[in-house]
């Protein structure tokens, strides 16, 4: 087997929590520094081999370690336990741009960050027409880089990057900062240094991307290895996980609770519950087929009465609301208690948090037996989809065609 | 539309390898760079710019040729006072100029040090390289009085290198322990304002050797002050610039200087030594 490009060995990394941050000499020398902090594991006992030419997705909430991880990776900071061997010229990227000098020109600071990320300057040289220009910065490269808006700064920052050549690559998701095309440009970056045969390790909170490009994925929880393999194996577990935590936030909120007391004549809204494809949940796809159940009971059966569901916004703006009253045989007799579902086939709506509202009431009288008003909070994810806002438009494009009369105008 | 073009231009051409240095190259390399941002830093933006690299030790040379030379009366060999004390405060300024840049140099670079890994002991080398920048365009200023006290340019002239590299062995040695302790304990900074302030009194800067030496070698007072003065490397190498410069003769005191040597040999390795035990913490601490 060749040799490994990064072999990590039971590493555990510790962190000291102030109490106080102090520093200074009179603490150190009167009160003494040491034992008033606390000792925080921030990575434990991880350990995980990237062959040469592989790519390794490290995943994980806010805090898990995976940042701490590279960075033990990268020798930015020194693991307290375990080894890590890496084989082959490294280089990490945590942050573009990082040590710029603001009252240096652009091109000055081309040759100092090149410098520190190990570029010679004669290779600087060779290629700073190349980093200007791909940073699109000619007009400005000669003025401070304290005159550069955000978006200048990163350009410039990540231009130099680019320009590295290393063996092994680690690069956390600050890159995932900047605007759109900012990211795709790091992304079309990675997919090159990859198809190049070169090792990855790379920190992201984007699913899709470890997807794309990683052969194995690392997902962390709470600084120690949950899960470590197969790239589809580690997302399906991580999502499930995301899901049910969601799942037990949106169970929590007061909103969740069915109000069962009684209104009009006794009538009482016994459950209520949305039947995701697998079940009931709180958490839906974009397109599942959903059912919504309504559970009643009432002292007596109820001859003419009529459901109404409304969808809301997370802010409660009513997005569209069925009624039983529309139906054909709108003369509903129903048993003095049961069930009521509601079918969509597709659920139209889009990433965003929603609400229900429920209300029955007497068809012929239109006196409201009962209602519930912005219940039962559910999340739709769409996940891979390009749309935006709200509700899912079925939809289709035309265009005009270029004829012989229009090609030559 | 230029300025809405998402897609980098020529982002798929195939790029060329960037050719490696070798680790050494490299190091030296990023310190070059380094200094050259650490000696323009220092003056950008300000309109006087370099000269106040000549202004300031022109300014208190002038101070203390006044108060000491004129009001106290005291007594300079080699009939040039305002060679003697400004031979040994350049000499004195590069020294202190290092030492403080250097116990700032990995603090002030606290955002690269936590985003990315390099030696980071070229910082403080390079706060001490600044300095010796500093220093030769300093020495300057010597030109126009060594003129007005008709001294010479001679063959001791070929000491300077030594006695040189000698006050920038010792600063980097305790520039190294200083640039790294600064990360855990901030108050080092002020302590070496103080330090040097006082440090510079038992270094014959101001004062010439000769004078301790028949003033003060009775008494415990006397005594404490002699060996304090003996034991200071500055003295030796201050020695040195006063008898190349004044005198125009090669240094006097070879076993000073020499124990100076081995004393700032010793502090690099130190230095060394403590810097690379410390630095494991840095990004975490700085």
């Amino acid at each position: 087997m060749a040799e490994l490009a990064l072999e990590v060995r039971e590493v555990s990394k510790r962190f000291r929590i102030y109490h106080q941050r102090s520093t200074s000499l009179k603490e150190a020398l009167v009160e003494r520094r040491r034992g008033r902090y606390e000792e925080f594991w921030a990575v434990r006992d991880i350990s995980v081999d990237v062959p040469p030419g592989h790519s390794l997705g490290i995943i994980g909430e806010n805090g898990s370690g995976k940042s701490t991880l590279l960075k033990c990776m990268a020798g930015i900071l020194v693991q307290d336990k375990g080894t890590i061997v890496s084989r082959g010229r490294l280089a990490s990227l945590l942050e573009v741009g990082a040590g710029f000098h603001p009252d240096f020109s652009g091109r000055e600071n081309i040759y100092l960050n090149g410098a520190i990320l190990g570029l010679p300057r004669r290779y600087i040289n060779a290629v700073l027409d190349e980093i200007v220009g791909f940073a699109e910065l000619e007009q400005f490269i000669d003025n401070p880089v304290k005159t550069y808006s955000s978006g200048m700064y990163t350009r410039l920052g990540f231009s130099i990057a680019v320009h590295l050549d290393p063996e092994i690559l680690l690069i956390d998701e600050v890159l995932a900062v900047g605007d759109e095309a900012f990211q795709r440009r790091c992304m079309a970056r990675i997919r090159e240094l990859r198809s190049e045969g070169r090792t990855l390790v790379f920190v992201t909170h984007s699913l899709e991307s470890v997807r794309a490009i990683c052969d194995r994925c690392l997902w962390m929880d709470r600084s120690r290895c949950r899960m470590l393999g197969e790239v589809d194996a580690v997302l399906a577990g991580y999502r499930a996980e995301l899901r049910a935590r969601e799942e037990a936030e949106l169970a929590m909120t007061e909103a969740a609770v069915v109000d069962s007391s009684p209104g009009r004549d006794g009538f009482r809204i016994t459950s209520l519950g949305i039947i995701g494809p697998e079940g009931p949940t709180s958490i839906l796809n974009t397109g599942d087929q959903v059912t919504i159940s309504v559970g009643y009971s009432s002292p007596a059966p109820l001859s003419g009465a009529k459901f109404a569901i409304t969808l809301l916004s997370e802010g409660g703006a009513p997005l569209a609301t069925v009624r039983t009253a529309d139906l054909e045989t709108a003369d509903l007799s129903l048993p003095q208690e049961g069930t009521v579902r509601l079918v969509l086939p597709g659920l139209p709506l889009l990433e965003g948090l929603y609400r229900l509202t429920v209300e029955v009431a007497d068809i012929a009288s239109g006196e409201r037996y009962k209602r519930l008003d912005g219940v039962q909070p559910f999340r739709v994810h769409s996940e891979g989809r390009r749309e935006s806002g709200m509700a899912l438009l079925g939809h289709s494009w035309e265009f005009p065609r270029v004829t012989e009369a229009t090609a030559g105008r | 539309m230029a300025s809405t073009e998402l897609l980098p231009r020529g982002s798929l051409q195939p790029r060329p390898r960037a050719p490696q240095s070798g680790p050494l190259a490299a190091r030296y390399e990023l310190l070059m760079e380094l200094v050259r941002r650490d000696v323009r830093s220092r003056y950008r933006g300000s309109f006087l710019g370099v000269a106040w690299t000549l202004l300031n030790p022109l300014i208190f040379m002038i101070v203390y040729a006044v108060i000491f030379g004129r009001f106290l009366k005291v007594h300079y060999p080699g009939g040039a006072p305002i060679v003697f004390i400004l031979s040994g405060l350049l000499a004195w300024t590069f020294f202190s100029q290092a030492l403080t840049m250097a116990t700032n140099s990995v603090v002030a670079n606290a955002a690269l040090v936590r985003k990315v890994a390099f030696p980071w002991m070229l910082l403080s080398v390079s706060a001490v390289v600044a300095a010796l920048v500093n220093f030769v365009i300093s020495l300057l200023l010597l030109i126009p009085f060594m003129l007005l006290a008709h001294k010479g340019i001679g063959l001791p002239m070929l000491a300077l290198p030594l006695l040189i590299g000698v006050c920038f062995a010792f600063s980097l040695g305790l520039g190294l322990m200083l640039g790294a302790g600064n990360v855990y304990l901030r108050d080092l900074q002020y302590l070496v304002n103080l330090a040097t302030l006082v440090w510079f009194y038992v270094t014959p800067v101001i004062y010439p050797l000769s004078l301790i030496e028949s003033k003060f070698s009775h008494g415990l007072i006397g005594q404490v002050a002699h060996l304090v003065i003996y034991a200071n490397p500055m003295t030796w190498v201050v020695e040195g610039f006063q008898d190349v410069f004044v005198f125009d003769r090669w240094p006097q005191h070879w076993h000073g200087l020499g124990y100076s040597l081995l004393v700032s040999l010793v502090s690099i390795w130190i230095g060394m030594l403590i810097f690379n035990r410390l630095r494991r913490r840095f990004a975490e601490e700085v």
